[in-house]
């Protein structure tokens, strides 16, 4: 037990990382419940950019840029043990695979993409070419898919491959600004994203290529995370998150934390793992 | 440790005025968990990130925490552009390297201070035939390549007037034409 730490209850929340600590909101419903909004991890010292969540060892993964690593603890109360120390530069986007047991993450300075055991054995670059700003990460465990965002300023983009970075393919590079944050949702198969350069929030179908957009007028947005038909975004602006109803396509809540300070990269700690499987986990 | 029943029980957070704290069981050490806007740390000492300074003056005068000074080459959409107590830039673009991102990167030249990013750091881009070694870097403000004997331009990439055979690689070579059957 840390101060002011807290073991997080059953339940769905979102985790957000907001300077050196990761933030907890307890979800009920799709509402956020701010009254309980507490600290699940206070490193002081530490910039937290991404945030992550193992749903099977219910576990918080992070990157962590001013001693560039990678590091986890059980959100049920625990230290923190580091995943990758070594090698690292600018660690910013963290996705699990929680089928496969490994952790995916972007290097904005090495400008690559790498993979890991949970444990942070078997460390592989699968993306190291074409990449100038690469940032969010997401994972599809059952269809072994992997997606990230590119903000080169220069040609932005959306890109897709297999979880072993092979079949790569550009999925969206038109009208694109600044994506930070980029989600997926197994339920509806939508994979939206998060643009501070033309501060819209879009969705797309990968394997239909059908784009839609979300909303406009997003003020800036980093972090991104869906949860049934809601969208939860951090914003460096306003810091805060924002709830965006994704049919209604509005905004529907939003929570200010009292320090005022720059939210980071955001995830949704599920109560249960989504169900599927996929090939390599039934190997 | 209020349990002890002395007055010394509950001493006030050594946290600037505002910020509340807490004691980490297991080591016993006092954090601060409500640090002043722009402010972290375990006592408030550093800047969040994106600034730099020296909030509570821990390693000379009090420096407040102001944003990165980068020479405008850095992008604001980046994190962790500059180091959150020297302000040493840690990301600067548009191929500016230094403290400041104020200079030139190696293989570029220029002026890394100019408004327009077109202006600023240009690639040496010399003729590997007519410059010294396997180098390519050049002067960081003319651009001045290390030309071979009797090579010519910024980027060494042609002979001196009366010279000949940039090909060689060794540089150029006289031309040797007889003056009274030549033109010039």
């Amino acid at each position: 037990p840390r101060p002011d730490v807290h073991p997080l209850p059953p339940g769905t929340h979102l985790l957000f990382a907001q300077s050196g600590r990761i933030e907890h909101v307890p979800l009920e419903g799709y509402s956020m419940k701010k009254d309980d909004a507490k600290t699940v991890l206070h490193l002081p010292e530490k910039v937290i950019i991404g945030v992550a969540y193992d749903c099977v060892e219910k576990m918080v993964y992070w990157t962590e840029i001013t001693s560039p690593s990678i590091s986890k603890a059980s959100i049920e109360g625990g230290e923190p043990i580091s995943v990758i120390k070594s090698d690292l530069d600018s660690p910013e986007g963290i996705a699990i695979d929680h089928l496969g047991r490994t952790v995916f993450w972007t290097d904005s300075t090495k400008d690559r993409i790498e993979v890991a055991s949970l444990d942070g054995s078997q460390r592989r670059i699968i993306v190291d070419s074409d990449l100038v700003n690469p940032r969010a990460i997401i994972t599809d465990p059952p269809n072994g898919n992997l997606y990230w965002t590119d903000w080169n300023r220069d040609a932005p983009k959306i890109e897709t491959s297999y979880m072993d970075g092979s079949n790569r393919r550009v999925l969206v590079k038109d009208n694109l600004g600044l994506p930070n944050g980029l989600t997926y949702d197994s339920q509806s198969s939508l994979l939206c994203w998060a643009d501070a350069g033309t501060h819209m929030m879009e969705c797309m179908q990968p394997a239909r290529g059908d784009r839609r957009k979300v909303t406009e007028g997003i003020q800036y947005p980093f972090g991104i995370t869906s949860f049934g038909k809601n969208i939860y975004y951090t914003d460096w602006r306003r810091d805060a998150v924002v709830a965006v109803d994704r049919n209604a396509g509005q905004e529907s809540d939003q929570f200010q934390p009292l320090k005022r300070t720059k939210l980071y990269g955001i995830a949704t700690a599920y109560a249960q793992c989504p169900s599927g499987q996929n090939y390599c986990a039934v190997n | 440790d209020a349990t002890r029943g002395t007055s010394a029980d509950c001493q006030p957070c050594p946290c600037p005025a505002g910020a509340t704290c807490a004691v980490v069981l297991k080591t016993r050490e006092v954090v601060c968990t409500n640090c002043p806007a722009g402010t972290t740390g375990k006592r408030c000492e550093l800047c969040d990130d994106g600034f730099f300074g020296d909030p509570l003056g821990r390693s000379g005068p009090v420096r407040a925490c102001r944003a990165c000074k980068c020479s405008d080459n850095i992008d604001p959409n980046a994190v962790g552009n500059c180091n959150r107590q020297t302000g040493e830039c840690l990301k600067c673009i548009y191929n500016t390297h230094g403290f400041f991102c104020d200079r030139c990167k190696d293989g570029f030249y220029g002026n890394a201070l100019a408004t327009n990013p077109a202006d600023k750091c240009k690639p040496c881009s010399c003729s590997p035939l007519g410059t010294v070694g396997p180098q390519t870097g050049c002067s960081q403000v003319t651009g001045q390549c290390p030309c071979l004997p009797n090579v010519a331009e910024r980027d060494c990439s042609a002979c001196q007037p009366g010279f000949f055979n940039l090909q060689s690689g060794a540089g150029c070579e006289r031309c040797n034409c007889s003056p009274i059957g030549s033109t010039n």
